[in-house]
């Protein structure tokens, strides 16, 4: 039997990892990559939990679901809005798009 | 005979040296492992733990560090199928299957589409100075914090339970079918907004716009 903590520090270097692509990335799209990996450690985190505090109640599991269907939400509407960006401004980076009003 | 193979240059390349790298970086920790596992140090569970953690760990630092946005994205798919068996692994075999299906289809679709569809080839030259050593910093102070506290803290255990799909569905529909619902329309609100905001201006917009 593997121990919970070995899923938490999985999960914990997961996040740092998605951490650091959010900060050093400049490209919209790579940072929704990084934060995908965020979102995936915490899925981890939640049903890792699940399963070995209380296989009874469904919360975490319920939520690591509804963690997979807000993330796909999100992809899908910030690359609407990255598409949009890019073709009126014709940029991808962030660091370009630093106005709310053109 | 690679030449007479009917594939574009580009591609051929991008697979040999993907497979190349890959193979390089796995084959020494699935020998390292296989020989743990003959020496009767970790058991067979634990093997399918370690690989799966090494492949989530390198997908998500080459997808992170890799400047060429299709290799990241690739690199991408290989750390969310490694989360899929880490929850075949905790026993829950449902979100296993809703996260090959959802992240390893969907999202990589449209990460690739978006990729595709801008010009995000890579990211931009840098000119007001790096914030990738400020950025390293942070995410090894977090890294560090979490795992101290993971390590110290003191959880009391039950081993993990198999939870069979027709009690997880009936669970799921009848105790949390509010939250189910309200995900549905949240889902709905975001691909409304999607579209709206993906979709091309028509002209009368467009002029209206310009006026």
């Amino acid at each position: 039997m593997i121990p919970l903590s070995n899923f938490l520090v999985l999960s914990a270097l997961l996040f740092a990892i998605g951490f650091y692509g959010v900060l050093a990335r400049r490209s919209a799209i790579l940072i929704l990559m990084s934060v995908e990996l965020m979102l995936a450690a915490v899925a981890i985190n939640f049903i890792a939990f699940a399963t070995y505090r209380d296989p009874k109640a469904f919360t975490g599991l319920v939520f690591a679901l509804f963690v997979i269907a807000v993330a796909a939400a999100e992809v899908g509407l910030a690359l609407g809005i990255v598409l949009r960006l890019y073709r009126e401004h014709r940029t991808g980076y962030v660091d370009e798009a630093n106005s709310l009003k053109w | 005979m690679l030449a007479r193979l009917p594939l574009p240059a580009q591609l051929d390349r991008t697979i040999m040296t993907g497979s190349l790298v890959a193979g390089l970086v796995a084959g020494p920790i699935l020998l390292i492992l296989l020989a743990l596992l003959a020496m009767g140090r970790i058991s067979g569970v634990q093997l399918v733990f370690y690989a799966a953690a090494a492949v989530i760990l390198f997908g998500a630092i080459g997808a992170v560090t890799i400047s060429n946005v299709v290799h990241a994205a690739m690199c991408l798919i290989a750390t969310l199928l490694g989360v899929a068996g880490i929850y075949l692994l905790l026993l829950t075999e449902f979100i296993a299957l809703v996260q090959v299906l959802v992240y390893g289809g969907g999202v990589i679709i449209l990460v690739l589409f978006g990729l595709m569809l801008t010009n995000a080839a890579a990211d931009p030259v840098v000119t007001d100075g790096s914030q990738k050593p400020f950025a390293f910093g942070i995410g090894a102070l977090l890294a560090g914090t979490f795992v101290a506290a993971m390590l110290s803290a003191q959880w009391g255990l039950t081993a993990p339970v198999l939870v069979p799909f027709r009690i997880f569905g009936e669970r799921i529909f009848r105790d949390f079918s509010v939250p189910v619902i309200v995900v549905a329309i949240l889902l709905d609100i975001a691909f409304t907004g999607a579209f709206v905001n993906a979709r091309r201006p028509e002209a009368s917009e467009t002029t209206e716009a310009a006026k």
